[in-house]
């Protein structure tokens, strides 16, 4: 009777959430939040409204807010005749989708191996790794060249995925190995014991648990493959095996001059498409992905 | 093949160390010595990738370094010489002293902005989430697009930024941005501190959500103030995080290209390293000299990325 009588309302006490203040400081926090929101978002807006613009309109003066007149001319220019970019938005998609493929399978292996395999010599993969992290391919640009080009993979979508996937690797590594770490042992252990092959045990109690690990190498290494320019415009010449980036600086610089806003604008709302479909959908991947191969790398 | 194989051996050997600890050590330490060859079957084609794209590499820039290695044709060893002559390259030394000014104007900028970003969103109200997707948007777009973008706006007269500051009253509508050494560097690292500040927000948020209420929950009963506890609690306790966000910042500025290429290419005093090594390996032909100078950029690089590593070590709790 005590009991029953005394608890309720000491757990009533101690679980009562802790009421939302509406004061001035909140409004003060909103008013920050949209403001800067604002400023994080309108050009982006704005540099999709561009693309719609007509080129009049986009390379002259006092027009340049002028969006009543919206039309798709700038797309069409670009998927036909001299500017057309469709082939490098397709060189783009499969360098793109050839390194996250391979940069998760490479990396989930090695993620694997490095979790749930003690032998002689992991640290020193585990180092290799490491050093990996700190040679950015911007330094090395110039022997990467001489070597791809011994290896007949200058102007190839391969030799590119090649060298995206290398080095995508440290943090894809990174990210796997945590991701098969989380998995027990005693999970896969029982499943076995339960019956279950190693096959079955890999692809249905591991499997999903090491999924956003996954999604989340994947995903980086999409994204990296699908901004670079550097390496893109060092290791592809033809313009027919360009990726998007690279041959939208081409076109901006082949036109006598002048900057061809209307196309360029168009090329950039293009790029733009997949990252962003990515990271909404994929936002929570994203951003753990990021903290956690980041703070611990 | 190899994979299958190789999931078969993966529980063997914790089955083998419980159930099977009658069968001796003779057993346990084949099933260890399978395991062990599994394990380095499983990292060997990452090891291979790095090896070949960027360990060999790396060596052969040292070799090609003491050369004078055009890019089509015969070469020679030079010894030190592509060292002794970078030392009194104005030009070489114009880019490396212009992206350490880079560096120290965009890092802080972009440290001060990220960290604002996150104080603001630390208590996670109403709308915060939303705000946060909002702020990392252009990093995620990527610097490549995001120059692009720019290269438009920033276009004298025709120009978001010129009709934006007209409209103003700030500047004339015809402002060139990109050709003036001044203006084109303070419009690249306004460019990139919006870029690239949603970064060091997450970055940073990921660190202040592993600071207890409680502590700032004993801090105002001590009457601190809300300065009193971003210095004395959040920043002591942010070391990690903010290290890192800050090794970010530096190691990516260094190794500036896209923004500058895009936007300001003809300006040469505008030239980053980077920039520097591309054009005299690709537009000069000079291979073995580039080479040279990017031993350099690999020399701060790895230093940096070093120091973060041993001080970060030392900070963990």
């Amino acid at each position: 009777m005590m009991t029953s009588v005394a608890t309720p309302p000491m757990s009533r006490y101690v679980e009562k959430p802790p009421r939302p203040k509406r004061g001035s400081g909140f409004w003060a926090y909103m008013t920050a939040g949209v403001a800067l929101a604002i400023v994080f978002i309108v050009p982006i807006v704005w540099s999709v409204l561009r693309s719609f613009q007509p080129e009049r309109l986009s390379s002259s003066a006092p027009q340049s807010a002028d969006f009543t007149q919206m039309s798709l001319t700038n797309y069409s220019s670009v998927s036909h005749g001299t500017y057309n970019i469709l082939q490098n938005l397709a060189n783009s998609l499969i360098a793109s989708i050839g390194t996250a493929v391979l940069a998760a399978v490479i990396a989930g292996l090695a993620g694997y191996g490095l979790a749930k395999f003690k032998f002689r010599g992991s640290g020193i993969v585990f180092s290799v790794i490491l050093v990996g992290m700190m040679i950015p391919f911007q330094v090395i640009l110039t022997p990467l060249y001489i070597e791809l080009s011994r290896l007949h993979l200058i102007n190839s979508l391969l030799g590119l995925v090649l060298v995206y996937t290398t080095y995508n690797l440290p943090f894809c590594v990174f990210i796997m190995r945590n991701s098969f770490a989380a998995v027990p042992n005693e999970m896969m252990e029982s499943a076995r014991v339960d019956g279950a092959g190693m096959f079955y045990t890999l692809t249905h109690v591991v499997r999903p648990l090491v999924v956003p690990g996954l999604a989340t190498a994947a995903m980086y290494a999409f994204l990296m493959a699908w901004t670079d320019l550097l390496e893109a415009m060092t290791f592809i010449q033809t313009n027919s095996v360009l990726t998007l980036p690279p041959r939208l600086y081409n076109i901006t610089t082949s036109t006598y001059g002048a900057l061809n806003t209307s196309y360029l604008a168009s090329g950039i709302v293009i790029s733009m498409i997949p990252c962003v479909i990515l990271y909404l959908s994929l936002q929570r991947y994203y951003v753990q992905g990021l903290v956690s191969g980041a703070v611990k790398g | 093949m190899t994979t299958t194989s190789a999931i078969d051996d993966a529980a063997a050997p914790s089955r083998t160390s419980k159930s099977g600890r009658a069968n001796g050590k003779v057993r346990r330490s084949a099933q260890s010595r399978r395991a062990a060859r599994t394990g380095a079957l499983l990292v060997s084609p990452a090891m291979i990738f790095v090896l070949v794209f960027v360990l060999f590499p790396l060596g052969f820039a040292v070799y090609i370094s003491l050369t004078n290695w055009p890019l089509i044709g015969s070469y020679h060893y030079v010894g030190v010489s592509n060292y002794s002559e970078l030392v009194h390259d104005s030009d070489f030394l114009q880019s490396i002293t212009f992206t350490l000014l880079y560096t120290v104007i965009v890092t802080p900028a972009i440290f001060i902005v990220g960290y604002g970003l996150a104080a603001l969103l630390r208590a996670n109200r109403a709308g915060a989430k939303l705000f946060r997707t909002a702020f990392f948007l252009p990093y995620v777009i990527g610097l490549t697009t995001v120059s692009y973008m720019f290269e438009i706006e920033l276009q004298p007269t025709s120009g978001g930024v010129d009709f934006l500051l007209s409209k103003l009253g700030l500047a004339s509508a015809s402002k060139t941005w990109t050709v003036h050494y001044g203006s084109a560097l303070l419009a690249v690292c306004v460019i990139v501190t919006w870029f690239a500040s949603g970064m060091t927000m997450l970055i940073l948020t990921g660190g202040m959500q592993g600071i207890s209420r409680d502590v700032y929950e004993a801090a105002e009963v001590d009457g601190a103030t809300w300065w009193d506890k971003e210095w004395r609690i959040t920043l002591p306790l942010l070391r990690r995080s903010i290290a890192l966000s800050l090794v970010i910042s530096i190691i990516g500025s260094f190794l500036a290209f896209n923004q500058f290429y895009i936007l300001a290419s003809n300006n040469p005093k505008l030239q980053t390293v980077v920039e520097w090594i591309y054009s005299t390996a690709f537009a000069k032909f000079e291979v073995g000299y580039a080479t040279a100078g990017a031993m350099f950029l690999v020399v701060i690089v790895a230093a940096i990325t070093a120091l973060q590593l041993v001080l970060l070590r030392n900070t963990e709790e």
